[in-house]
């Protein structure tokens, strides 16, 4: 057992831990695919496509997925009877430094049967794409812009993949990844420059704001249709 | 402090009346600086420009308990083209910059701008890739409040300080004050040189610079530099 801490400022005191102590592996506990559904569901149908099985907090079930097969099988747990994961509460990403893969985060709630799964792929950093889910939940549209601009992965199949937080012509890089230094690549100086040279008509557009105006389409997906055939037929 | 009290004469004789009694003469002497001034300080009309946590104490101080109408502030004027002081409440990213310096070239002569809070004044405690330095990089600011976010006392009084400047201005030193020139338009205010020793001061961590692999990062000045 580990030295008992006084009180939170004893870890003040120690400094910060760097990021760079290499994990052997993943925290969390170790658990029986048999206590979630979906899980036990996955192993089985997947085999090998699914990496790993965590349990974190209790109960949060986490399956690390071949980024290959991601599309399949978020595909099959969105459509299967059993599982009907409906609803993508976020896609996110997270980039653990020193060259160690960025892990693509997609959270599911199932409304049907109120369970919730969380499928991370871990995508190596010469190698930053994955199937866009744009098609299964439209939620994931601006949700995959987002890790696009900040992290820099690439969606294949996204119907309008271009940065949504940062200014369109952003020329620093993709500002959440570890490499990125905290105050950006440019100076102060060049930076606000390149602020004020931005092309404002460009982000906001008069017909945009006038009332009445009904909002841009931007995908062009029938929501409820889905590869469930195919996934019938796999099966 | 009313007019009635500043006028020479104002109100104190029952035979003349002063300017606003029973015979009082057609006319006034003054100077057209006070007149004008007079005119302006209490008339203020601010634009919000209300981007965070500080545009909510804005609101609290034009709702009845502050109440900013007292002080002729009686309307806050959505358009810009309508504005006489720019209130810029909170923090600005590079991608609004454009935005608030549009609306600063939109505003009619004569203006102000009171940069609102922390963060619209030094950055604050986002000292970070995508937030301005302080909104003076950008336009130019008359007063600057203090506070995260400040009381609407704090605004009031800034304010009033702003109605103390427009007092003490000349109708002919004014014009050279608030020259622009045309083609300074959309551009910084600030040099570069003012930009770097304005957004250096204020860091708030040490280690900016470095990456997780603890390299040192070369800041570039330009995107050929990279």
């Amino acid at each position: 057992m580990k030295e008992e801490k006084k009180s939170g400022l004893d870890a003040v005191d120690e400094g910060p831990v760097s990021s760079d102590v290499s994990r052997a592996e993943h925290s969390g506990g170790q658990a029986d695919a048999g206590e979630h559904a979906s899980v036990a569901a996955l192993t089985e149908h997947f085999g090998s496509a699914v990496v790993r099985h965590r349990v974190y907090a209790g109960d949060q079930h986490v399956l690390w997925i071949a980024p290959e097969k991601s599309h399949e099988i978020l595909s099959w747990l969105k459509s299967d009877p059993d599982h009907q994961y409906d609803m993508m509460s976020d896609v996110t990403a997270v980039d653990y430094g020193n060259g160690r893969p960025i892990n693509v985060v997609y959270q599911m709630f199932s409304t049907v049967h109120r369970r919730e799964l969380r499928i991370r792929c871990e995508l190596p950093l010469d190698a930053l794409e994955i199937d866009s889910v744009v098609d299964l939940w439209k939620v994931a549209n601006w949700l995959e812009r987002e890790v696009f601009d900040l992290f820099g992965v690439t969606f294949k199949g996204h119907p309008d993949l271009r940065r949504i937080l940062m200014p369109d012509d952003y020329a620093e890089g993709h500002p959440l990844r570890k490499d990125f230094p905290l105050r950006g690549r440019f100076s102060r100086a060049e930076q606000t420059r390149r602020a004020l040279n931005q092309d404002v008509e460009r982000f906001y557009r008069p017909e945009d704001l006038s009332a009445g105006h009904t909002p841009q389409q931007v995908a062009d997906v029938e929501v409820g249709t889905l590869a469930s055939d195919d996934a019938e037929g796999d099966a | 402090m009313g007019l009635k009290d500043i006028l020479p004469g104002g109100g104190t004789s029952a035979t003349t009346g002063g300017i606003l009694g029973m015979g009082s003469p057609t006319f006034l002497t003054s100077r057209v600086d006070f007149i004008v001034n007079w005119g302006r300080r209490n008339s203020l009309w601010p634009m919000p420009f209300g981007t965070a946590c500080c545009a909510i104490e804005m609101m609290a101080s034009a709702a009845s308990n502050f109440d900013l109408a007292r002080f002729g502030m009686e309307r806050m004027s959505f358009s810009p083209r309508q504005a006489d002081v720019l209130i810029c409440a909170g923090r600005v990213p590079y991608k609004l910059a454009p935005v608030l310096r549009r609306v600063w070239d939109q505003m009619p002569q004569p203006k102000w701008c009171i940069s609102m809070g922390a963060c619209a004044s030094s950055g604050g405690v986002f000292d970070v890739y995508s937030m301005v330095q302080g909104i003076d990089t950008i336009v130019p600011v008359d007063v600057y409040i203090p506070g995260c976010p400040p009381r609407p006392e704090g605004l009031i009084y800034g304010l009033m300080m702003i109605q103390e400047k427009i007092r003490q201005e000349s109708l002919t030193r004014h014009f050279e004050h608030r020259a622009e020139e045309p083609g300074l338009v959309a551009q910084p205010r600030a040099s570069d040189i003012e930009v770097a020793e304005l957004s250096g001061a204020f860091g708030n961590s040490t280690q900016q610079d470095q990456l997780s692999d603890g390299k040192t990062v070369r800041v570039a000045s330009t995107s050929e530099d990279l």
